[in-house]
């Protein structure tokens, strides 16, 4: 899941202030927190109420996308509300912002989001935490299928640290240290020593960016 | 505050002078809040753990017990009167949990005309009461609607009542009143998915307390058998796909709609958890505080709450039961994160204190009063304020 945090409301008032007529554009997708109809209509009363303490009356129409990445699943729904609409503002990431600006080529389209990580949600604690970086060179085969890149606070290969405190991180108590996870998870499963086996040097350069990948 | 004065706080008591120690309470309390010395065989009432659902009140034989709501006195003189002023010798009882309409009694009982009597969970009324009411009050016929038994918020109390109405009616009968004076029906209140708007993100399905949900075939389903009503699924879909039969967004909207054309000031919105706060027969609050009950607090919908205040309600308190009283499990506990979470946002756009999450029990009757007197006072301060500004 693609894992986004809301812009304060103020900075998204900002945005819209030259606009009176907005189409508010929700995903269904794999956007966590989810960021569907509920999520779109809530922002429309919000930026109502919001607007009307600025001195301002927008005019919101609410709509969710299946995918809003996807711009053939994207388009077409979208074409049909934009009649009278001056911008888009999309609660998907980055991705979702990036499709509508690419299908709707004369209408400005706004970020509501702050795109974060690629995570997952741990719903017994409501927290979403980072889990892969795309880093493009998958080792979670050696790793007890916990990445190291994306988990470990300095993405060491060869860990834990030494700031690696009772199984957490020096730089945040509240967040486990990825080496402490990767060699108990080995450990249980008898295979610790597959740490033990020399490996090549990484190569970092596998995603040479912007990415790109012919299907 | 010394023990004593603790005391007299409470809804309930069990008064030993007149105790006869037979344990009728003992054995008849759900969530094992009274205790028996096994020396002197007292009988003790543990407050924290006691729900006042009344039933231990009900089957006391030597009427040994107080209650602070719905007692038998305060019961037979509301029938006393409320009898002349509905004009009528029919009585519906209900249990407040099956939140009944009016409009629904006829179709129900198919009468349209009657005396009407909502209490929290009807396992609480004693059988005296019924005798009273058709002895002595004249009325002549009694419908009772009690939650279906596995989804009484008590436990035992919609069984409770079938016992005693079917003992109660024998007993008219013998006394010449007529046969099936007193007819009991059962109801409760569920999910309602609507598959075409189901995402199949599966929310439902982590936050169901009664695991009722299921992805199936690409969309949620739900095994109503499990279903407890609490909404929490409901308040939580983000496709909006859900609805709670009797709560229903559009029917909450639709009071919040009214609630904020009245022009009281500060106009206040109270969504409180229906087992949170027992009303009194004549709870009068304040012209401009409206209060929606809750079947829960999982059930208030963070949408209904942005919308109160799009509308022009001042303020909202959402009044929830302590997490460990919750008659849904998780319903208080996801009520006050959610409740947070919005207001955090809100005080985004300076509106942060206009909402506010508070936990009460019936046990301590005056506590609510209290949360809405604090809150009240908030919202004026912040309004005149804002006249000021």
């Amino acid at each position: 899941m693609i894992v986004t945090a809301q812009k304060p409301l103020d900075e998204i008032l900002d945005s819209l202030s030259p606009y009176n007529s907005i189409l508010i554009a929700g995903c269904d997708g794999c956007t966590q927190p989810p960021r569907g109809l509920r999520e779109a209509k809530s922002m429309a009363q919000l930026l109502e109420l919001g607007g009307r303490l600025r001195g301002k009356e927008f005019t919101f129409k609410v709509i969710t996308l299946p995918k809003q990445c996807d711009s053939y699943l994207t388009a077409a729904p979208l074409q049909t509300q934009i009649k009278d609409v001056e911008t888009v503002l999309s609660l998907a990431c980055g991705l979702g912002v990036q499709t509508i600006a690419q299908v709707l080529p004369d209408i400005p389209v706004l970020p509501a989001q702050n795109t974060l990580f690629i995570g997952a949600e741990i719903r017994e604690d409501s927290t979403l935490e980072e889990r892969c970086a795309a880093c493009g060179n998958c080792l979670l085969a050696s790793t007890g299928g916990i990445c190291p890149i994306a988990r470990c606070a300095k993405s060491l290969l060869n860990g834990p640290c030494g700031g690696s405190q009772h199984g957490k991180c020096e730089i945040d108590p509240e967040k486990d240290c990825a080496w402490d996870l990767i060699i108990r998870r080995l450990g249980k499963l008898g295979k610790l020593s597959a740490l033990e086996e020399i490996r090549p040097p990484r190569n970092f350069a596998e995603v040479v960016r912007p990415g790109r990948l012919t299907t | 505050m010394n023990a004593l004065d603790k005391e007299s706080t409470f809804a309930i008591k069990l008064n030993a002078e007149s105790c006869s120690k037979c344990a009728a309470c003992y054995s008849a309390c759900p969530f094992e809040a009274i205790s028996k010395e096994p020396e002197t065989g007292k009988l003790l009432l543990d407050i924290e753990k006691c729900q006042v659902c009344a039933i231990c009140y009900s089957s006391c034989p030597a009427k040994s017990i107080t209650i602070s709501y719905y007692d038998m006195n305060s019961l037979t003189r509301y029938l006393e009167k409320a009898k002349d002023e509905y004009g009528s010798d029919s009585l519906v009882v209900t249990c407040r949990g099956t939140n009944l309409d009016r409009s629904e009694v006829e179709q129900l009982f198919g009468i349209s005309e009657f005396v009407p009597l909502s209490v929290p969970c009807v396992g609480r009324i004693p059988a005296e009461v019924l005798l009273e009411a058709v002895s002595r009050i004249g009325i002549k016929a009694v419908y009772i609607l009690a939650c279906d038994e596995d989804y009484c918020r008590f436990e035992r109390g919609s069984a409770t009542a079938r016992l005693r109405v079917t003992a109660v009616d024998a007993l008219l009968e013998q006394l010449g009143y007529g046969k099936d004076i007193i007819k009991l029906k059962q109801r409760s209140l569920k999910v309602r998915a609507d598959r075409n708007k189901c995402i199949s993100c599966g929310n439902c399905v982590f936050y169901c307390p009664y695991e009722a949900a299921k992805l199936e075939h690409g969309a949620a389903t739900f095994d109503l058998e499990l279903c407890r009503g609490c909404g929490l699924c409901v308040s939580l879909c983000p496709a909006l796909a859900l609805d709670l039969e009797h709560w229903e967004g559009d029917r909450i909207s639709t009071m919040i709609s009214d609630f904020s054309r009245e022009k009281g000031r500060p106009n206040i919105l109270v969504m409180r958890c229906q087992w949170a706060v027992f009303p009194e027969f004549d709870e009068e609050l304040d012209s401009n505080v409206h209060v929606i009950d809750m079947p829960c607090a999982g059930r208030v919908d963070p949408l209904h709450i942005i919308d109160a205040f799009r509308q022009g309600i001042d303020g909202v308190l959402i009044v929830a039961c302590n997490e460990d009283d919750c008659k849904s499990k998780k319903g208080s506990k996801e009520a006050r994160r959610s409740t947070a979470a919005l207001k955090k946002t809100l005080g985004q756009i300076g509106l942060g204190e206009r909402l506010h999450f508070c936990t009460v029990a019936p046990r301590y009757p005056g506590s609510f009063r209290e949360e809405l007197h604090r809150f009240t006072d908030t919202i004026k301060s912040a309004c005149t304020q804002e006249v000021r500004q």
